[in-house]
């Protein structure tokens, strides 16, 4: 069977494409639309995903949408009216906004790829959530928990799921927590109030967490209490989420808090103020994670079971999956690679094949590399355009150069084969430097990046040296392989991965094996051969503001605008040569080409 | 030359907490306007294009930075937190500020006509900011340099569509010029239907809802707290439904 996952109208829209039980393409529409958390309806992705199994729509057994938009528009709707006469603002909008497009989903797919209306499906939200993360991780049976914002009324699930090789596969939700009580919206609303962008700035949280305490989680218990049957309860008093599209706390929340951080004021960790924010980021990350552990440990004492997989938004929180492996129990933690919405898409299309229609379980390979391939002779032609000179090289030879160039202190951009579903970056669409030094991590964010200074990079490894630098619990190797977890950099090794250390002495780290990515695996060891450590800084290869690159020419481009040395696609590298720099001081220097 | 609505941008630029938040704006605008630029580059296929493009993304980049921290500069002198005056947005658009550019839609030839024309305007706009920032020599200098460029920029992107389009260039100026209008149009017109939309629907509102909002509260506190459990049903439930 064919059949095609659809996710989009929120954010990170994409498509994924399911052959015969098995992915065999998965884009976020960002990526090839170039706008980055790109949420429109995701016909460029759709394209790419048939054109590259060689389908036309007409093909597909089935189109899946990763939620029941209907449904949603419920939410929306009774919403509104709950907050009568409060509500009128975000009725006006939800109904425009809604009916619009995002209401009619089943017209505009048929509309857009000309397949019959019975061959549209939608899954709930949370299922979508629940068989990306299930259905693509190695394990039989398992625990499942979905966790975001807010699908259609779901905040948060709990369920199990089961596969037999080669047989049926069963997956059951079993309770919800349902809108407005939500963590996902929870940490969102602290996102705004910290002056960061939801769905974006929820990284920089977790990160500026680490230079605070959690002095004020008393009073983040406040306005998130337990209930009784171990679930939670927003006090709603202090959120405006519910009511108003304007923002999402409200004055009382203020009056808790304090002022909240303007998005253009910078935080300077060394005044009082900047320390309250830390503080404040430090708070709602320590309920949270606290919230999560009870949860999952009460979960893991219902179920028994000893693997957990882990699906939502709320999954990316690397220092909350890490608490969870440690104590809730289980002993394994699986998160995929696309945890989010994007990656509904792929569960969406899952759940059809396995559920609705009843295919037989498959093994899913292990790998998050399911977008476009880069072309091989790209970099070479855009270099000899600009007359920059590329070398071609063989496979162990450029491994050897880019080894001498990461040891040098040179910034390597380094893409290859296909790109990487979901929002890290695990090693073919990455930055890559040597991790030893401060210094490093300083130009990174000042010369290429274009970052908050609080922000932490992540640190890559071969898997069998990994616990040689990392404090990596039973299934930490696991857990960070698609970079999920944050785990402590050994003591005696925090002074010479310091541009991968956080100020708490962590790091998020990927563990590679040799089998996902053979060329980055002996890349490393490469490093490991010069330097004595095989560890490199891994960042997404992308500027401030704009996805990660897809295309070589995107790359480029990337590479032309800041301060990396080397591009690395493919087998060609080329070096930043100082007069074909095009540099922000020399504006004028394309006038004596006009000339 | 003096502009017949310099009064109002005098207006406009008179409070330092306005002059702010557009310095802010236009900071995000020029920056947004670069990765429009670097897409530009991205899909050309003339090489040269490919490296003006790129220098051109930088300079907007550069101007972002410059509008940023001027902004900055100027809300760290305020006192904070005090409610801002207001929004002026639309009476003093940045560069490309009223435009929505397609880049992957656009051949060479028509980007380089729509660009000439936005950096024309957003030239022309700036030199009338200068003209009234006579009190605010910082905010003056930084309009100043960006004026510089965009000089540049209205004289590079002329030259290559001379190049780029020898015999059609003023065929594919006029139809950026009335692409302009009709985007302007439509903006108008859309902002025109959102409003006359929101007064509908806030109408609506008030007159119809009420029973319908006395019936979700009342079944809202009907709702237990906490966990609640999934319908059987639901799991595996026919996927044909949308609701």
């Amino acid at each position: 069977m064919k059949i095609l996952g659809v996710s989009a109208h929120y954010h990170d829209a994409a498509a994924a494409l399911v052959v015969d039980g098995l992915p065999v393409g998965a884009v976020q529409q960002e990526r090839l639309s170039r706008r980055k958390n790109d949420a429109a309806f995701p016909l460029e992705a759709i394209e790419w995903c048939l054109d590259s199994a060689g389908l036309e729509p007409e093909d597909l057994d089935a189109v899946v949408f990763y939620e029941r938009p209907m449904l949603k528009f419920d939410r929306i709707l009774v919403s509104a009216l709950r907050a009568f006469p409060h509500g009128r603002g975000a009725f006006a909008h939800a109904m425009k906004n809604s009916l619009g497009e995002k209401a009619w989903v089943r017209g505009l797919i048929t509309a857009q790829l000309g397949v019959g209306r019975d061959k549209v499906l939608f899954t709930e939200h949370h299922q979508s959530h629940a068989a990306a993360a299930f259905l693509t991780a190695p394990t039989r049976h398992a625990a499942i928990m979905t966790t975001d914002g807010v699908g259609e009324w779901a905040t948060l699930t709990v369920g199990r799921g089961q596969r037999t090789p080669g047989g049926p596969t069963s997956l059951v939700l079993d309770r919800e927590v349902r809108f407005p009580h939500s963590l996902g919206m929870l940490y969102s609303t602290f996102t705004a109030y910290l002056g960061f962008a939801v769905n974006e700035g929820e990284y920089k949280v977790m990160g500026l967490a680490a230079y605070g305490r959690p002095t004020m989680a008393d009073q983040v218990r406040k306005v998130i209490r337990r209930t009784r049957d171990g679930a939670f309860a927003l006090d709603l008093d202090y959120f405006a989420f519910h009511t108003t599209v304007a923002r999402s706390y409200s004055k009382r929340f203020v009056d808790l808090f304090g002022p909240p951080r303007q998005a253009y004021e910078p935080i300077d960790l060394a005044t009082p103020e900047g320390r309250r924010f830390a503080d404040i980021a430090a708070s709602v990350q320590a309920v949270l994670e606290e919230i999560l552990v009870d949860m999952t440990r009460r979960l893991h004492a219902d179920t028994g079971l000893p693997d957990l997989c882990l699906g939502g938004g709320v999954a990316l929180n690397g220092v909350a999956n890490a608490r969870i492996l440690a104590e809730s129990g289980f002993e394994r933690l699986f998160v995929p690679p696309a945890p989010g919405d994007a990656g509904s898409a792929l569960g969406a299309a899952l759940y059809a094949d396995r559920i609705h229609f009843g295919n037989p379980d498959r093994d899913m390979p292990d790998h998050p590399f399911w977008g476009p391939a880069i072309d091989d002779g790209e970099l070479a032609r855009l270099a000899g355009e600009d007359g920059l000179p590329v070398a071609d090289l063989d496979e162990a030879a450029l491994i050897e150069q880019t080894a001498d160039d990461l040891f040098a202190g040179r910034v390597v951009g380094w893409m290859e084969g296909a790109l990487e579903f979901g929002p890290r970056a695990l090693g073919h669409r990455s930055i890559l430097t040597a991790p030893h030094d401060v210094a490093m991590r300083d130009r990174l964010n000042r010369d290429i990046k274009y970052r908050e200074e609080f922000r932490p990079f992540a640190p890559v490894v071969p898997i069998e040296a990994a616990d040689r630098y990392f404090e990596l619990p039973p299934g930490g190797a696991r857990l960070a392989r698609f970079m999920s977890g944050v785990f402590p950099v050994r003591p005696e090794w925090r002074e010479r991965l310091a541009a991968v250390t956080h100020v708490d002495g962590t790091a998020r780290v990927q563990t590679v094996e040799r089998d996902m990515a053979p060329r980055l695996h002996a890349l490393l060891e490469a490093y490991g051969r010069r330097s004595g450590m095989p560890v490199l800084l891994n960042t997404s290869f992308n500027l401030a503001g704009e996805p990660i690159v897809n295309r070589v020419v995107e790359g480029y481009s990337t590479f032309r605008r800041c301060g990396i040395d080397v591009l690395v696609a493919g087998r060609s590298r080329i070096v930043k040569r100082a007069l074909a720099q095009a540099s922000p001081q020399e504006p004028n220097e394309p006038q004596e080409e006009l000339a | 030359m003096q502009s017949p609505l310099s009064s109002v941008h005098r207006w406009v630029w008179r409070d330092a907490r306005r002059r702010a938040n557009n310095l802010l704006r236009f900071a995000e605008v020029e920056a947004d306007g670069g990765r429009d630029l670097v897409r530009a580059a991205e899909q050309t296929k003339d090489p040269l294009l490919r490296r003006l493009f790129l220098v051109h993304a930088l300079d907007e980049q550069r101007h972002a930075g410059l509008f940023r921290q001027r902004g900055l500069a100027l809300l760290s002198g305020l006192p904070r937190g005090s409610d801002g005056p207001a929004n002026t947005d639309w009476l003093a658009p940045g560069e490309r500020g009223l435009d929505d550019l397609r880049v992957e839609q656009e051949a060479d030839g028509a980007l380089l006509a729509f660009l000439h024309l936005s950096e024309k305007a957003a030239a022309r706009d700036f030199t009338h900011y200068i003209a009234v920032l006579d009190g605010d020599p910082p905010t003056r200098e930084v309009f100043e340099k960006v004026c510089h460029d965009e000089a540049f920029h209205m004289n590079y992107t002329h030259a290559q569509l001379l190049r780029v389009a020898p015999k059609d260039h003023g065929r594919l100026l006029w139809m950026a010029r009335l692409r302009r209008l009709w985007s302007l149009y439509l903006r108008f017109a859309g902002a025109l239907a959102s409003v006359i939309g929101t007064v509908v629907l806030t109408l609506q509102y008030f007159v119809l809802l009420p029973p319908f909002a006395l019936m979700a509260r009342r079944a809202q506190r009907r709702e237990p707290e906490g966990w609640s459990p999934i319908a059987a049903e639901r799991n595996g439930a026919a996927l044909k439904r949308q609701y």
